[in-house]
């Protein structure tokens, strides 16, 4: 073994040693370190990726958009009989938010961010999201949209974090069941199909959930706050000790744009 | 030396690329790995100094991107895609004099299987903090179908590196290439 191979050696196992030592804090730091660079990269990419998605998507045939025109026709004298009706509604809708102090109500302070990136790993189920600490994010904060729970936010750098999915098997939430007393911890699949799923565990084995009841967060635990919509039941099973519900997550998880980070109250 | 820079910011590239690529749904949500099989080219073509850093590099990376802090602790040591890459990229090493006869088919069946032997062993790490351990269809899949897929990958990939290398003037070269 020449001299240069036995330096290189000796500073690869220091350089592997250093790393192995370091703590969850100096992980996640040079974690965030890492991203930062790369940030302008992911972004870049994302960019690239949309306008191929986009020309892709306009890439279509005589007769589809035959058929589109057609059907947008259709639609639009539907939607014209449906806009008239939600005048009415909006009116309703104004007055009783108004009555209501809605904007008061709404308890959380968000901070709009676009996906930038997903799912880079086998084994792990994360998004990355163009906002961070600049932004006043932080770690294990909740990630929502319109629909419900997304996950929680986990490496943070500078204008760049990455978020667990609630598909995730480390995202745990504690949960409970619309209608009923049960509480439970939701956590995703190790492995995931096509369409992931979540596990409602620790209910009791009488609780007997019906396909469509809702899961919500419980705020127990206190990274998320209580009443997000986390997903549906679609089954219930009674197993030795306890109960076990599958959910289907709220959110689509594969088709992210968009989320909000809940990074505190009004 | 300007084939191994190059080699390490094609790793740096891929391992971007890989953000963007989607997992393919008719193969259980497999997904698509292009730096294990540059990493693995370079365990053949690269003399072990410039081996062992670019193994770094290509762990460091892989490291940076996927490790999980949950709660206090690092789910799988930052560092341990590199002991992997450095463990299967020996392994590959070992199999040189091969390549310097120009037998690009060790390059490709063992990219493959050491693409799938990388995810395996993250697959065991993960398992063993978690605590519980399964094999399911689905598992094998995600395990095997990266590694067919760097199987297939690998000769177009051996071949373009091949190119670069000869472009490069890369001093290392196998004695009867494909190109």
């Amino acid at each position: 073994m020449s001299r240069t191979s036995i330096v290189v050696l000796v500073l690869f196992i220091a350089a592997l040693g250093y790393l192995f030592s370091l703590g969850a804090g100096g992980t996640r730091k040079l974690q965030a370190n890492v991203y930062q660079f790369l940030a302008p990269f992911l972004s870049s990419g994302s960019g690239i990726q949309k306008q191929i998605t986009s020309v892709r998507s306009n890439l279509k045939s005589l007769d589809d958009l035959q058929g589109e025109n057609n059907s947008l026709r259709v639609e639009n004298r539907s939607l014209k009989a449906t806009n008239q009706a939600l005048r009415d509604v909006e009116h309703e809708v104004n007055r009783l938010r108004h009555a209501l102090n809605y904007r008061e109500r709404a308890v959380f302070k968000l901070v709009p961010a676009e996906v930038v990136a997903r799912d880079p790993s086998t084994w792990w189920r994360t998004l990355t999201i163009n906002r961070g600490k600049q932004d006043g994010i932080e770690s294990d904060m909740p990630v929502v949209t319109d629909e419900g729970l997304v996950g929680k936010t986990t490496t943070v750098s500078a204008n760049i974090t990455v978020v667990l999915l609630v598909s995730d098997e480390n995202c745990r939430v504690a949960t409970n069941v619309e209608g009923t007393r049960e509480q439970g911890i939701v956590t995703g699949e190790r492995v995931a199909g096509q369409s992931p799923l979540l596990n409602l565990n620790f209910l009791s084995k009488q609780a007997n959930l019906q396909p469509g009841q809702k899961a919500y967060t419980s705020g127990v635990g206190g990274v998320f706050p209580p009443g997000l919509l986390i997903g549906n039941v679609k089954d219930f099973r009674a197993r030795e000790l306890d109960g076990q519900a599958q959910l289907v997550p709220a959110v689509d998880l594969t088709k992210l744009e968009d989320v909000f980070v809940v990074v505190g109250r009004k | 030396m300007i084939f191994f820079l190059v080699l390490m910011v094609l790793v740096f590239v891929a391992q971007i690329a890989e953000f963007f690529i989607p997992p393919l749904d008719w193969m259980s949500n497999a997904h698509v790995y292009i730096t294990p099989v540059l990493v693995f080219y370079g365990a053949m073509a690269l003399p072990p100094p410039l081996l062992l850093v670019l193994v770094f590099w290509a762990g460091f990376l892989l490291d940076a991107v996927t490790a999980q802090i949950i709660g206090s602790h690092v789910e799988i040591s930052f560092g341990s895609s590199i002991l992997l890459y450095a463990i299967l990229a020996g392994i590959m090493h070992g199999l040189r004099p091969l390549f310097a006869r120009g037998r690009w088919e060790v390059h490709c069946i063992m990219s493959g299987i050491c693409t799938s032997a990388l995810l395996l062993g993250q697959y065991l790490m993960l398992s063993f903090r978690r605590g519980s351990i399964f094999f399911s269809r689905e598992v094998w899949w995600q395990i095997g179908g990266p590694g067919l897929l760097a199987m297939i990958m690998a000769p177009l990939v051996f071949w373009a590196l091949q190119w670069l290398a000869r472009a490069t003037a890369y001093p290392y070269l196998p004695r009867r290439g494909l190109v």
